[in-house]
């Protein structure tokens, strides 16, 4: 058994790097544009009538000639940086907003037995199941036409928000219900009000759980496209998605600039998932099971 | 016996409660009612001087048309302006800076679209012999300004689409002659009065004091909602007595000017005088004279929309006083008292969900039961009202395919085509993930692989890219003239594809996109499922001559059941739901070929401006969601019990 094993490996191995290169390579593609300092969604200028060779060049994702005109121009010529602010601020606001939130609800639906808790956790757990279409006409009717909060930060962060509440609700409670309770009883012994024991005896607990609640109210708003795009109508408003689908949507194709701004809004999120994917899939199927 | 203990024992907090909740949504109710009618004879004047200017432009030449309308809304201060386009001209307008007739502007499209948009809805009346459709655009901007938009018609035929914008201030006949606060005000006094002076028993079933409570409310509440509903009625026949004169005056300006000569024949049908579908009302006859059993019919199909709500209201304030009188509202109110510290956490969230999730989803619900566009949301909601219609067209539309002398074409903007492809779509991409997925966790398991975390780092980043970006940059790898793949489609010698322009290879676009972010999902997945099946297991297999297959058969595939199908079940959803990709990908090209139901939905909605049948659309998506999840359950409990 022992001999046949390494053969296999290095086989497994060719294959694996093969099938994780390919698989690389529109990352890599967004790499090498966004260093080429042009907007072309070609690589290479070819020739009339490339060679083998000359298309193999053309693919390789390495561009023709080194350049950060791209982030240079993408921050100072076009509305980027606007755009980023505009979702840095919504997120931000969208993980206060949503973490509050959540931490008070999950603490109740921890710690207090009350008539209508089994039905406000079961409310939470439906509102799950609409889809997001479902819901966007209405938001657009309600949050738009009639309340006039399109165009604005507050429209979408109270509707990022809200649809973050049931699954960060659902995980500070269960991460609340890991608190001894003995904690608490000692101290309302000791005289301490309900408002000081959830202050500063269970948030300071549920630091890591509320740190990655937050992380995920952030990650919905900062990845979120289509309500952006619905409630945010004037370019100036525009979130970071919004954004980059407008340098290569519909007639323009500014693919320099949209590289460079992908790679920056990225970076982020990337750095963040790999750090929490461990949570978010035992979070997704822990959910999916019950 | 002090004041509270009073309160508790007497019916005064039970009757004033329930009588102020019933006073004040009657009063609600009857003031949209009100204000539903004053709206309904704002449009009703701008309506009868449109079709008046329809049918007197009718079988006239252009110049005649533009020299007429001219002279009516001079003669008219209420008309603000009157254009009429025809096709892509401008015909004319009253306006001297339009500087009729031209074509029409770039930034005048949304008229063009308008024009469209009530030919089709004629000839859908035509076609169908129902009036289903409504033919006569009515937008309120501003309160008192109307813009009236109908069809235009040349010898008989539709031509364009007239709009007039017309300013209703001073036709009110009614005005805003507000209604005395003072009677309600005096009728909950008198329930107040009657309930300080009656005794409740709360734990006694039935007696006097109950019957009484009971009965003053009802005739209190009776009798509001009878006066109420007579005044109705009042201002109806007003209405009514208003448009006739209007309408008479008008005639005889149309008389004078000679252009149209009105029969005043008794007996002919007023055709000024229509509802938006351009049905002759049947109130106002040719002759001015108001018909009464045409308004006492019309009274008599308002009356059937509110009496229903009247009826919700009794039966509410009903309950509550119920729930005073016989003690629960105040154990309630005690548990409430208890349990205030609780309530107060849970409440911000609370709120938070049931006006940005319940209320919204509610309303989208209740929208899809009506006609709702971008043209008539001002509207009053019980006059977008039209039952199961949006339904019925979606659903019983079964018109997928056609045959043609070259062969079958199908309707790709069929439902039943967009949710096959939903369907396909669904399928291909699961599929896809799970096996690419369960390939490369067997793989990434194999004892003593060096470099496992690096490789299980770099195979999970496509997830960890924002879809929108992912997106995005297939969509730049498909370009057809200089996108990467038709690069190495050339550099073998094969042809570029024109990827967007086949309905196959546009569907591909979306799977491989879509198939590239969700491999990681299912990898990660299988792989934790994979590393908790205990080695020793093999080892026992292996020593009883198990082959590989037969291991791979009845040991693994087993043993990850439980972990794969809730993957799959929610990665089936994902799927389903996945809007960025195929919107930002192929954008459902060719023609709406590759839509799925999410993304038809939200075209219908952004792109056609059709609110009411998007929102219909979605329901019917959570339906199916719904029936899915409903099977999804018992199946899951099935593997459970295995």
């Amino acid at each position: 058994m022992a001999e046949p094993k390494t053969k296999n490996h290095l086989w497994l191995h060719v294959s694996l790097i093969t099938f994780t290169m390919l698989a690389l390579y529109p990352v890599f593609w967004v790499l090498a544009l966004s260093f080429s300092g042009q907007q072309s969604v070609g690589l290479i200028d070819l020739p009339k009538d490339p060679s083998f060779f000359e298309r193999l060049r053309g693919i390789l994702p390495f561009p023709a000639h080194w350049s950060v005109k791209n982030y240079v121009e993408v921050w100072t010529e076009q509305q980027f940086g606007r755009w980023l602010w505009n979702s840095v601020v919504i997120s931000a606001m969208t993980t206060l907003l949503g973490v509050f939130l959540a931490c008070t609800a999950a603490y109740a639906f921890s710690r207090f037995r009350f008539p209508g808790r089994n039905t406000g956790m079961l409310m939470f757990l439906v509102s799950q199941m609409f889809p997001g279409t479902l819901m966007l006409i209405p938001l657009f009717i309600i949050i738009v036409k009639q309340l006039q909060l399109g165009n604005t930060y507050i429209g979408l962060v109270i509707v990022y928000a809200t649809t973050s509440i049931p699954f960060c609700v659902w995980m500070l409670k269960g991460y609340f219900d890991t608190i001894p309770y003995d904690i608490e009883e000692s101290a309302i012994i000791d005289g301490a009000s309900r408002l000081t024991i959830f202050w500063r005896i269970i948030l300071p607990l549920a630091k890591p759980a509320i740190a990655i609640t937050a992380l995920f109210s952030f990650m919905t708003a900062w990845n979120e496209f289509i309500l952006a795009s619905v409630f945010m109508e004037s370019e100036a408003n525009y979130t970071a998605p919004v954004g980059l689908r407008f340098f290569v949507g519909g007639f323009s194709s500014q693919w320099g600039f949209f590289a460079a701004g992908s790679v920056i809004v990225s970076l982020p999120v990337v750095a963040l998932f790999l750090q929490l994917q461990k949570y978010l899939i035992s979070g997704l199927t822990a959910g999916s099971v019950k | 016996m002090n004041l509270a203990e009073h309160l508790k024992r007497s019916a005064v907090l039970g009757l004033g409660f329930s009588m102020l909740l019933s006073l004040v949504l009657g009063t609600w109710m009857f003031r949209a009612e009100e204000n539903d009618l004053r709206l309904q004879q704002r449009q009703r004047l701008a309506v009868l001087r449109a079709n008046a200017l329809v049918l007197a432009v009718a079988d006239t030449d252009a110049a005649a048309t533009r020299s007429r309308v001219q002279e009516m809304q001079e003669l008219n201060p209420q008309i603000e302006s009157v254009i009429i386009v025809a096709g892509t001209q401008l015909l004319a307008s009253t306006r001297a800076e339009d500087g009729a007739p031209r074509a029409l502007k770039r930034e005048e499209k949304p008229l063009y679209d308008l024009s469209n948009l009530i030919r089709t809805a004629r000839e859908t009346n035509r076609g169908e012999e129902v009036v289903r459709k409504k033919t006569v655009q009515i937008e309120e901007t501003t309160r008192g300004h109307l813009v009236v938009t109908l069809p235009y018609l040349s010898g008989g035929e539709y031509a364009g689409i007239l709009q007039m914008k017309f300013n209703t201030a001073g036709a009110d006949t009614l005005g805003d002659k507000a209604d005395s606060i003072a009677l309600p005000l005096w009728m909950l006094l008198a329930a107040l009065l009657a309930g300080t002076f009656l005794r409740l028993h709360p734990e006694k079933k039935i007696d006097l004091s109950k019957l009484i409570a009971i009965g003053v409310f009802l005739l209190i509440a009776l009798l509001y909602q009878q006066q109420r509903i007579e005044r109705l009625e009042q201002i109806e026949v007003q209405d009514n007595q208003s448009v006739a004169a209007d309408y008479l005056a008008l005639a005889q300006q149309y008389d004078r000017l000679g252009i149209l000569s009105l029969a005043r024949d008794p007996a002919s049908v007023n055709r000024w005088d229509t509802d938006q579908y351009q049905r002759p009302l049947g109130l106002i006859g040719a002759d001015g004279r108001i018909s009464t059993e045409g308004q006492a019919r019309q009274f008599a199909k308002r009356a059937g929309l509110f009496k229903p709500i009247l009826w919700a209201i009794n039966l509410l304030t009903a309950a509550v006083l119920l729930m005073f009188i016989y003690g629960y509202a105040a154990r309630g109110y005690a548990a409430f008292r208890k349990n205030i510290d609780a309530y107060i956490y849970v409440a911000p969230a609370m709120i938070g969900m049931l006006v940005l999730v319940f209320f919204p989803f509610a309303y989208g619900i209740a929208l899809s039961f009506t006609d709702t566009t971008l043209y008539n949301e001002s509207l009053p909601f019980q006059d977008r009202l039209i039952g199961f219609e949006n339904f019925r067209h979606i659903l019983g539309d079964f018109n997928v395919y056609q045959h043609t002398p070259d062969g079958i074409s199908w309707n790709y903007q069929n439902f039943y085509w967009t949710l096959m492809v939903t369907v396909m779509w669904t399928v291909t991409n699961v599929t896809i993930g799970v096996s690419v997925g369960f390939l490369l966790a067997m793989a990434l398991n194999t004892d003593g692989l060096r470099g496992k975390a690096v490789y299980r780092v770099l195979l999970i980043l496509p997830w960890a890219i924002p879809n929108y970006i992912t997106a995005l940059v297939w969509r730049g790898m498909f370009h057809p003239q200089f996108g990467v793949i038709n690069q190495v489609l050339q550099m073998f010698g094969m042809e570029p594809v024109a990827w967007f322009d086949g309905v196959f290879s546009a569907f591909f676009t979306g799977v491989a996109t879509n198939g590239w972010l969700s491999f990681p999902f299912m990898m990660v997945v299988i792989l934790g499922a994979l590393q908790s099946i205990p080695k020793d297991m093999y080892e026992a297999a292996e020593v009883e001559g198990a082959s590989r297959w037969q291991r791979l058969r009845f040991i693994t595939l087993p043993l990850l059941k439980p972990t794969l199908i809730p993957a799959i079940v929610l990665s089936v959803v994902w799927t389903f739901n996945m809007f960025n990709i195929i919107f930002l990908v192929s954008g459902g090209e060719p023609g709406g070929a590759n839509e799925i139901l999410v993304t038809k939905a939200y075209k219908i909605a952004f792109e056609n401006y059709q609110y009411a049948y998007a929102a219909a659309y979605s329901t019917v998506i959570f339906m199916i969601l719904l029936v899915y999840g409903f099977f999804q359950t018992r199946i899951t409990k099935a593997t459970e019990s295995f």
